[in-house]
C-alpha cells in the first residue's frame, strides 16, 4: 500500500469513529455564521471528506469552500470530548486537506483524492 | 463560493512559491520583522532566543494582502487570470504591498509596542533572551494548516537546522501559532528534536521571576478577555493572563464563550474568505463588546480581525503586549 492509499485508509477509520450525534454542529462559528449550512460544520466536512475518499463526490467550488474554511479552532473536539468520544477532527481535516492541496498546486485535471 | 476552487489553488501556489523562493510566507526578499528592536540592543546571539516568527511584524502587509486579495476575487473567473496573477505577485507584489503598506502606521506601531511590551516583561522577570534579526525564520504554519504536506518538512528542517546553527536551545515565541507549530508539529517531522519552546506567558507567569506591582495609570481598570482558539485548546495556556492581571491592576471580565470554550475571532479564514470571516467575527465581538469596551487579545491574528471593529463599535482591542508596554516600558526596557 502506497503512502497515500494508507493516509486515505487512517482518514476513513477516523472518520469512522463518528456516532453522527452532532452535538459539534452548533458549536462550530462557520455553522453559525453560515446560518444553519450543516455541511458547514465539523459533522458536515467529515462527511464530506468520506464521500470525496470513497468517489461518491467530485471536489467542486462548493466543496472546496466547505473544506478550506474550516477555522481549525477546536471548539467542536471539547465537544466531541465531552460527549465521549475525542475525536481529533482538526487532524482529520489537516489529513484531508494534505490529500486534496497538493494535487490543486500541481494543477492536476483530476482533484479527486 | 463561487471560484473558490481557482482561489484556493491561487493561494495555495502563492503560498508554496513565496516560502520556496524566499522563506517568506508575503514572498519578501526585503527584511522587515527587525525595524521593531531599534534600542532595545537585544543581543544577536545566545542559546535562548525570542522568535516572533514576524507574525506582529507582518500585520500591515497582511491587510493590504487580504485587501488585494478581495479586490481581485471577482477577476479570477476569467480564464488565465491565475497565472496572470501569479506571475504578476512574483515581479511586482513586493513591491505594490509594501506601498500600500506604508499607509498603515498605526498598526505597525501597535505591533512594535506589543514585542516591546513582551520583552520589557521578560526582562522584568529575569529572562533576557537574544534574537536572530535577518536570520530569524517564520516557523511555516500555513503551510501545516493548509495542508501542503510535502512542502512542510523541507521547511521545517531548514528552520531547525538554522536554529541549531545559531547555538538556539531555548525558543520563547510571542503568538499562539508558532508557538503550536514548534512545540507540537515540529516533533513529528524531526528525530529526537531537542528545541525547548514556550510562550512567553508561560515564562512570565510560570518562570523564576515575578513581576510584582506595575499597575499603571493609563491603563483601563477593567478588561474582557478573548482567548485564542490554538493558546487556550492547543495550547492549555488559559489561566496565565489571568494570573497577571491583579500584578497590572486591572480586572478581567469573561464573556458568554470563554477559556476552553472560547469562540473564534474568524482570523484563519481571512485570507480567501473575507465575508465568512467578517461574519463570525462580528458575532464574536458583539458577545466580547457586550461585557467591556476594552478587550484584550493575546494573538496577532485575533488582533488584526477584531481591531476592524474598533471604530465603529467603540471597542479597543489591547494585545497583551500592549499593556505590558504600557505598564512596563518605563521600569525594565
Amino acid at each position: 500500500m502506497n503512502k497515500k492509499d494508507a493516509a486515505k485508509e487512517t482518514l476513513l477509520k477516523e472518520i469512522a469513529k463518528c456516532r453522527s450525534c452532532r452535538f459539534c454542529v452548533d458549536v462550530c462559528p462557520t455553522y453559525q455564521a453560515s446560518e444553519g449550512v450543516e455541511s458547514m460544520s465539523a459533522y458536515g466536512r467529515l462527511q464530506i471528506i468520506k464521500y470525496l475518499l470513497t468517489g461518491i463526490l467530485e471536489f467542486d467550488d462548493s466543496l472546496t469552500y466547505c473544506l478550506y474554511s474550516c477555522l481549525q479552532c477546536r471548539r467542536c473536539e471539547v465537544i466531541c470530548k465531552s460527549k465521549g468520544q475525542d475525536i481529533d477532527i482538526c487532524k482529520i481535516m489537516q489529513m484531508g486537506r494534505s490529500l486534496l492541496s497538493q494535487n490543486l498546486v500541481q494543477g492536476s485535471s483530476n482533484e479527486k483524492i | 463560493m463561487k471560484r473558490s476552487k481557482t482561489l484556493i489553488t491561487q493561494a495555495l501556489s502563492t503560498l508554496k512559491g513565496n516560502i520556496e523562493r524566499t522563506g517568506d510566507p508575503l514572498g519578501f526578499k526585503h527584511t522587515y520583522w527587525t525595524e521593531w528592536t531599534n534600542g532595545l540592543g537585544l543581543p544577536k546571539g545566545g542559546k535562548t532566543v525570542l522568535l516572533t516568527a514576524r507574525m506582529y511584524q507582518m500585520l500591515p502587509y497582511v491587510i493590504q494582502t487580504t485587501d488585494m486579495v478581495a479586490s481581485i476575487k471577482p477577476l479570477l473567473a476569467i480564464k488565465g487570470f491565475g497565472k496572470a496573477l501569479s506571475m504578476g505577485n512574483r515581479l511586482a507584489g513586493e513591491t505594490v504591498i509594501r506601498l500600500k503598506a506604508i499607509g498603515a502606521k498605526e498598526i505597525k506601531a501597535r505591533g512594535t509596542r506589543v514585542l516591546k511590551g513582551i520583552v520589557a516583561a521578560l526582562n522584568g522577570v529575569g529572562e533576557h533572551p537574544a534574537y536572530l534579526y535577518e536570520a530569524e525564520p517564520y516557523s511555516g504554519v500555513l503551510l501545516y494548516d493548509l495542508g501542503l504536506e510535502e512542502d512542510i518538512a523541507p521547511h521545517i528542517n531548514k528552520v531547525y537546522e538554522l536554529l541549531k546553527g545559531h547555538g538556539v536551545e531555548e525558543v520563547i515565541a510571542v503568538d499562539p501559532h508558532t508557538t503550536f507549530m514548534m512545540k507540537e508539529i515540529y516533533p513529528k517531522y524531526i528525530e529526537n528534536y531537542d528545541i525547548r519552546v514556550k510562550h512567553y506567558l508561560e515564562i512570565l507567569s510560570e518562570g523564576k521571576g515575578d513581576l510584582g506591582d506595575v499597575s499603571h495609570k493609563d491603563l483601563p481598570k477593567e478588561f474582557v478577555m478573548h482567548d485564542s482558539c490554538v493558546m487556550t485548546r492547543d495550547l492549555g495556556i488559559v489561566e496565565n493572563v489571568r494570573k497577571l492581571a491583579p500584578n497590572m491592576g486591572i480586572k478581567l471580565l469573561e464573556p458568554e464563550n470563554t477559556k476552553l470554550d472560547t469562540a473564534c475571532c474568524g482570523g484563519p479564514v481571512e485570507y480567501a474568505f473575507a465575508d465568512l470571516s467578517r461574519q463570525i467575527s462580528s458575532i464574536r465581538i458583539q458577545e466580547l463588546a457586550r461585557i467591556c469596551k476594552d478587550i484584550i487579545v493575546t494573538c496577532p491574528i485575533c488582533l488584526i480581525n477584531l481591531m476592524k471593529y474598533e471604530a465603529d463599535l467603540g471597542v479597543r482591542i489591547w494585545d497583551m503586549g500592549e499593556i505590558l508596554h504600557v505598564a512596563l516600558t518605563d521600569r525594565f526596557s
